[in-house]
């Protein structure tokens, strides 16, 4: 939020103060079916409602009671909770007397801005939850205390020092302090057990709810003068202190976990629920001062003008039409970093407006966007099991059947033994095993691997594939579009008498580029683009080219531009053939660079062709390229290209990328039948091979490999079937990806090995007595909480 | 001994209401911000109406 504060102080755009919201805002606002969805919870019995806010400009946690007392002053609001961390608001208002567009004014009035938060329910149910867990966790807790305390007393007392009426009372005192323990703390270990022994299973929950109510039962009838049948020692000290370990553990667990889903959370950043959109019939040219009126964004349609202010998440994919800013798409490459947009370039719903406010027209809406598209991988990720955790589970039930066979023969075993301490072991037994630790092993690792990777612009879409990315020795790559960037470059500028204007100073100050790139801004062909981007490479923002210049453009499809320049000479760009005609065409292929040129520009009226320029285009490799292949080869991979292109430009390719050190060419002007022979040639020699292509021209290639991996293109995200996607087409995302996996591998493996190693050691010694349930409460506890911190280094880079 | 008959009984007393706090505290979300809570106490109109001024410049 800093950043942005920042550069609204910067622009100069941007008023300082918020201005008042408008009557069509005010209107937008206070749809109730906007309302509704801001819910966070069901409406209380007197009908209050609890609505989430999110949040912008916050500084410091001072700000967040600013905006709590600023909200408490508006009439009907009863409760207001503001985290400056989430930047988010919790309202508990009255909804007759409340309406939206008075908190969004009341918080503007104070200098923040605010809006109607309809996707904070989710968080919600984990705040609630996480709330939950930690009250049953002070609970047992302080419940433990007061036990020890009075146990302790009993401890270091002699016999008969104290009087057997208070030895009793004192035992009635820690029975009615461990109830709450037992009915309230112990609930959601009591409840897995029951819901698993009701569908005939045995879960994780079984033995630690068995040991608890085998400790309770016994302690209870100890202190209620059934001293014959149960002995004489009561465990409420051991129990409490048990349950305290166990929720601890859980608890910092849980913790952890919100670290992960809040990380992947804060990628997806949330669109905005309303919007600014130009009235109806508002005209393209004329929106510097168009009037907006504020809709849900579920009204948005395609085609709309939408005004973007900063520090506001654009709501759909779109092309800027007035205003140059720059924008965060940390959605799409994993790093925070501004980069500059200017009219005709395209925006992507999710990514945050930073430099000033922007006009954009709708293009793509909802589901349609890279936005959802990835919000809805993220997810996929999340909750998709992997086999080999399946696997793992599986072997938890039987493992826990053992558990619960041993229990029973340690007790019936100590009976001959030293029949006092036959319950002891078979609860120490019970409590010590932790399969939590085993099933907890692979699942929290790669889960926390994955999100390490998603922060590097590189989603998991099965969470399988990240064993076998580990393990990968051969990784072939696709050429075009995949290790040279999707669009065109500009190369070269040849004059009509075939001489060449190539060298770069000449190329970019060239008149004729100006000219050409500012008749190709208004359209959207690749090449147009190309040219346009051309001007703005170098690192000047070329604001001078006006685009105003020119009038009367128009496009003529597969053929190119034309229009009348400010001095009412009629010029044309585009293909040759169109441009010069099919005759002229022919003359200028035979001169040294004249067929290499894609698009001409010429003047059409009163001219001849001697006034014609050709651009030629190549591909350019993405500046990531060169760099990821020699990381690769450092961690020990070989890379080869697998292109279908003509030979010498791979071989130039090659070259230009680190030559055969690095590089093998596997083979040029292959066809899709081919690479498919030399992907399954390199797997019957034994190697696991890994393809990195552009996801769709490569599916079958892709679906041989053992790891497939795609650079995302557009729109086409979903389609993709790859194993793991690269955003924004930052290869240097995918060595330290296979790197995070060798690390998540090794965790896994680290993690599994001490589970095991845990349970061997702890079961003996607790069935040979050495284990009273208070120290094998925290060994379990322990043992499980390794497993999770263990896994979690895997999100520090 | 005897005041073990009394002082036993209030002690858990005691123990529920200290527990009733906690759970204000909880549930009023006072663990989720902790610096936050801390500057509440240190909060007053002025410096509040300074807040305000300041990040509007």
């Amino acid at each position: 939020m800093v950043i942005i504060a920042v550069s609204d102080l910067l622009s100069n755009d941007f008023p300082p103060v918020i201005s008042s919201l408008n009557a069509a805002q005010v209107a937008g606002l206070d749809d109730p079916a906007l309302l509704a969805q801001c819910e966070l919870e069901r409406p209380q019995a007197d009908g209050a409602r609890r609505i989430g806010l999110g949040l912008a400009g916050m500084y410091c946690a001072a700000c967040a009671i600013t905006i709590e007392d600023a909200l408490m002053r508006v009439d009907g609001v009863r409760e207001v909770q503001v985290q400056a961390a989430t930047q988010r608001a919790r309202i508990l208002l009255d909804p007759q007397r409340v309406s939206l567009s008075r908190l969004v004014a009341a918080v503007q009035q104070v200098g923040y801005r605010a809006w109607p938060d309809a996707a904070a329910r989710a968080g919600n149910e984990r705040l609630k939850e996480r709330r939950k867990l930690l009250w049953r966790l002070v609970v047992a807790a302080f419940c433990m205390m007061q036990v020890m305390m009075l146990t302790t007393a009993q401890y270091v007392a002699g016999p008969q020092e104290i009087p057997s009426d208070i030895w009793r009372l004192m035992n009635w005192a820690c029975w009615v302090l461990t109830l709450p323990v037992m009915l309230f703390s112990c609930g959601p270990f009591i409840q897995g057990a029951m819901l698993a022994a009701r569908q005939g299973r045995v879960a994780m929950d079984t033995p630690v709810a068995l040991g608890v109510v085998a400790m309770f039962v016994v302690s209870m009838g100890v202190t209620f003068g059934a001293q014959d049948t149960f002995g004489h020692d009561a465990y409420f000290d051991s129990l409490t202190m048990f349950v305290t370990f166990l929720l601890t553990g859980r608890w910092l667990e849980s913790q952890a976990r919100e670290r992960v889903t809040q990380s992947l959370e804060s990628l997806c950043a949330r669109l905005p629920e309303a919007v600014d959109r130009a009235v109806a019939g508002s005209l393209a040219e004329q929106l510097a001062g168009a009037a907006t009126e504020s809709i849900p964004i579920s009204s948005l349609r395609h085609g709309d003008y939408v005004r973007v202010a900063v520090g506001q998440a654009f709501p759909a994919d779109g092309q800027i039409l007035h205003g140059h800013t720059e924008v965060d798409e940390a959605l799409l490459t994993g790093e925070s970093r501004a980069v500059p947009r200017q009219p005709g370039q395209m925006v992507v719903a999710g990514s945050l407006n930073l430099g000033s406010p922007v006009w954009i027209q709708v293009e793509r809406l909802g589901p349609d966007t890279r936005y959802q598209q990835i919000v809805s991988l993220v997810h996929q990720a999340l909750t998709e099991k992997p086999g080999w955790v399946k696997a793992a589970d599986r072997f938890a039930g039987p493992f826990l059947w053992v558990v619960l066979a041993l229990a029973a023969g340690g007790a019936l075993a100590w009976q001959w033994i030293d029949p006092s301490r036959s319950v002891w072991v078979a609860v120490s037994v019970l409590v010590v095993t932790c399969p939590c630790a085993l099933s907890l092993a692979a699942p929290s690792a790669l889960l926390a691997a994955a999100g390490a990777m998603a922060r590097q612009g590189v989603l998991v879409r099965h969470l399988d594939s990240l064993e076998t990315l580990a393990v990968v020795d051969q990784v072939f790559f696709d050429k075009t579009g995949t290790l040279t960037e999707g669009e065109l470059q500009l190369v070269g500028l040849v004059s009509a008498q075939g001489a060449l204007l190539s060298s770069d100073g000449a190329l970019f100050s060239h008149p004729m580029l100006d000219l050409a790139a500012g008749l190709a801004s208004h359209s959207q062909h690749p090449l147009s683009r190309s040219l346009v981007q051309a001007l703005i490479e170098p690192g000047q923002v070329s604001q001078a080219r006006s685009d105003s210049a020119w009038s009367d453009v128009r496009e003529e499809a597969g053929r190119g531009l034309e229009a009348v320049d400010a001095t009412g000479q009629r010029w044309r760009l585009g293909s040759g053939a169109w441009v010069l005609g099919e005759s002229t065409l022919l003359q200028m292929a035979v001169l040294p660079h004249g067929a290499s040129a894609r698009v001409w520009l010429q003047r059409m009226t009163g001219d001849d062709v001697h006034e014609a320029w050709g651009f030629i285009f190549d591909e350019a490799f993405r500046p990531d390229a060169r760099s990821t292949l020699a990381q690769l080869g450092a961690l020990g991979l070989n890379s080869a290209l697998l292109s279908g292109d003509r030979h010498d430009r791979v071989e130039a390719a090659v070259d230009y990328l680190g030559g055969s050190m690095v590089v093998r060419i596997a083979q040029a002007q292959a066809t899709p039948e081919d690479k498919l022979a030399v992907i399954e040639q390199s797997q019957r020699q034994g190697l696991r091979v890994a393809v990195v292509g552009d996801g769709i021209n490569d599916a079958p290639v892709l679906a041989k490999a053992d790891v497939s991996i795609a650079l995302d293109q557009g729109s086409a995200l979903a389609q993709s079937q790859a194993d793991l996607l690269i955003l924004g087409g930052r290869l240097g995302g995918l060595p330290k990806a296979v790197a995070i996996s060798r690390r998540a591998v090794r965790v896994v493996h680290q993690n599994l090995v001490w589970a095991a190693a845990y349970n061997l050691v702890c079961i003996p010694l607790a069935l040979a007595g050495f284990l009273p349930p208070w120290l094998a409460g925290l060994g379990m506890a322990m043992s499980s909480l390794a497993v999770v911190l263990n896994a979690l280094r895997l999100s520090t880079p | 001994m005897e005041i073990m008959y009394i002082l036993l009984p209030v002690s858990i007393v005691l123990v529920l209401g200290i527990l009733g706090v906690l759970a204000w505290a909880i549930f009023g979300g006072q663990f989720e911000e902790l610096e936050q809570e801390g500057l509440r106490i240190l909060r007053d109109a002025d410096a509040e109406q300074a807040n305000v001024d300041r990040h509007q410049d």
